[in-house]
């Protein structure tokens, strides 16, 4: 235990409870207004030296807290030993939900809450001033307090279920006051009205770790469920950082095209111009001139012209590298087809076709090619007579922009799906509250949940 | 989410980087190795893959 916190936190006193009989240690000093005694429940009069009893309560010891009465931990700078302990609820549906709430006492700072829900964990601290009232853009109630603007999460009667300790103030078993959240991330400001009285507390959201650590509980603390209404919001989820690396790799790219474009040796290897008589007979295949290729491996873009008169002609080409023997086959089709149909003149397909062939390693090529076409019979025998003409350019190394453009598009397709998940963990937050969206929900998601705005 | 997002860039920038350097690109042909030396002087010794494919045959 640490020396300092025997230093500060004082003996606590003994006394008896005049319901049961039980032994009741007084640790507050005279600053608590209740205690509730740890075996039968009934709440005493603190202030009194008699123990008056203020409630007759016989309970068992139904609620473990995580930390017991008399535990000590340093939390906002302090050490603070945890002399009360109450557990309450509220109603929503029909399903009752229940919160854990710690009183934490130090002589020279007064009294601070730790409260606790699905292993959720927030240090309250009472506030003197008045919050100011106000609404948000869409007619939700806000509060500003030191000039933080809080929105209205939840409202409902809250009742209490088990208590054992020392309190500030004279609780009782079953008693309800109306409990008011309102939330700015990692902090809630609370109210708690009564017929009474208005009271106005200031929470703020500790990992469950903290707690573990500044009382020294061993273990791990239980993992939070769900997303609390003060909870956070993870850096991935609010994280801008994919957005910036998406405009770096962006730019990187484009340097990229630029780099390779102005790099692209765009060297015309071959262009030549060929007759093809479809009428003629014999072998159809012939090769080119040979060429070079330069560079190590580069594409190669083949671009066919097709003097073309309502006929077709494929080329099958290899492109074959005269010294390994490897061969790259491929063939283009071209095709021109026009005409006058019921007065309107039209045509069909192109005498141009291209391609780029990828990553063909240097060296000296040549290209075979062997044109066809439909064997002429009838009357388009006669035309047919009239040879075609094409023409076959080969050009090494073009610049290919398309990629670039593929590939930011690729950068861009997940960042949607990441926003979403920055969406996802306020939508968690928010479904709890009274609303079930987002204040700053965009209208298509509110038209769904947000039936009682 | 941001590491993963920073792996998956730069993968897609690696993988483009190595396109431009390679010359890859989209399009296909059929590599054939060994091809004799012969067909420089007689072409109708190797026969393409795609000569005897199906054609198109357009017109109204």
């Amino acid at each position: 235990m640490n020396p300092a916190a025997r230093k500060i936190v004082p003996r606590p006193k003994a006394l008896n409870c005049p319901q049961c009989g039980a032994a009741i240690e007084l640790r507050a000093m005279g600053a608590a207004a209740s205690v509730v005694c740890g075996y039968c429940a009934s709440t005493l009069d603190a202030t009194n030296p008699q123990l008056v009893i203020l409630q007759r309560w016989k309970a068992k010891m139904t609620v473990q807290p995580f930390l017991p009465l008399g535990s000590r931990g340093k939390l906002a700078g302090a050490i603070w030993e945890v002399i009360g302990f109450q557990q309450r609820g509220i109603q929503v549906e029909g399903t009752d939900y229940y919160w854990r709430e710690y009183v934490l006492f130090n002589p020279y700072k007064g009294f601070r809450y730790l409260s606790e829900y699905d292993n959720h964990w927030n240090f309250v601290t009472a506030i003197p001033s008045l919050p100011v009232a106000g609404t948000n853009a869409r007619n939700r109630p806000t509060v500003t307090h030191d000039g933080i603007v809080y929105d209205h999460f939840q409202t409902a009667r809250a009742s209490t279920s088990f208590v054992i300790g020392e309190f500030p103030w004279q609780v009782k078993m079953g008693e309800t006051v109306e409990a008011a959240d309102y939330v700015s991330p990692p902090h809630m400001l609370s109210s708690e009205t009564t017929k009474d009285e208005v009271t106005w507390s200031k929470g703020e959201y500790v990992p469950a770790q903290d707690i573990w650590t500044a009382f020294q509980i061993p273990g791990a603390p239980p993992p939070p469920v769900g997303v609390y209404s003060t909870q956070p919001a993870p850096p991935a989820a609010k994280s801008t950082r994919p957005w910036g690396l998406f405009f770096v790799f962006s730019l990187l790219l484009l340097g990229m095209m630029i780099f390779f474009a102005t790099r692209a040796l765009q060297e015309t290897v071959l262009n030549e111009t060929y007759t093809f008589n479809p009428a003629a007979t014999g072998e159809k295949s012939f090769v080119t001139r040979p060429f070079v290729l330069r560079g190590a491996k580069a594409n190669v873009h083949v671009a066919v012209h097709g003097d073309l008169d309502n006929a077709w002609a494929f080329i099958s080409m290899a492109l074959i590298n005269e010294e390994t023997g490897e061969a790259f086959d491929f063939g283009r089709q071209v095709s021109y087809y026009h005409g006058v149909d019921g007065g309107e003149s039209w045509t069909e397909d192109s005498r141009d076709d291209a391609a780029t062939l990828p990553s063909i390693p240097g060296g000296l090529y040549y290209l075979r090619l062997e044109p066809e076409t439909e064997a002429p019979t009838g009357a388009a025998a006669a035309l047919a007579q009239r040879p075609i003409r094409y023409n076959v350019q080969l050009v090494r190394d073009v610049p290919f922009y398309f990629r670039y453009f593929l590939g930011i598009f690729l950068l861009l397709l997940p960042l949607p799906f990441m926003g979403r998940k920055g969406a996802n963990f306020e939508a968690l937050r928010w479904h709890e509250s009274d609303y079930g969206v987002p204040p700053n929900a965009i209208a298509w998601s509110s038209s769904s949940g947000d039936d009682d705005e | 989410m941001s590491k993963l997002y920073l792996v998956y860039s730069a993968l897609v920038a690696g993988g483009l980087f190595y396109s431009g350097l390679t010359g890859w690109s989209f399009g296909s042909y059929d590599e054939v190795k060994g091809v004799p030396k012969s067909v420089r002087d007689n072409p109708g010794a190797y026969r393409s893959h795609y000569a005897s494919s199906a054609r198109y045959f357009g017109g109204k």
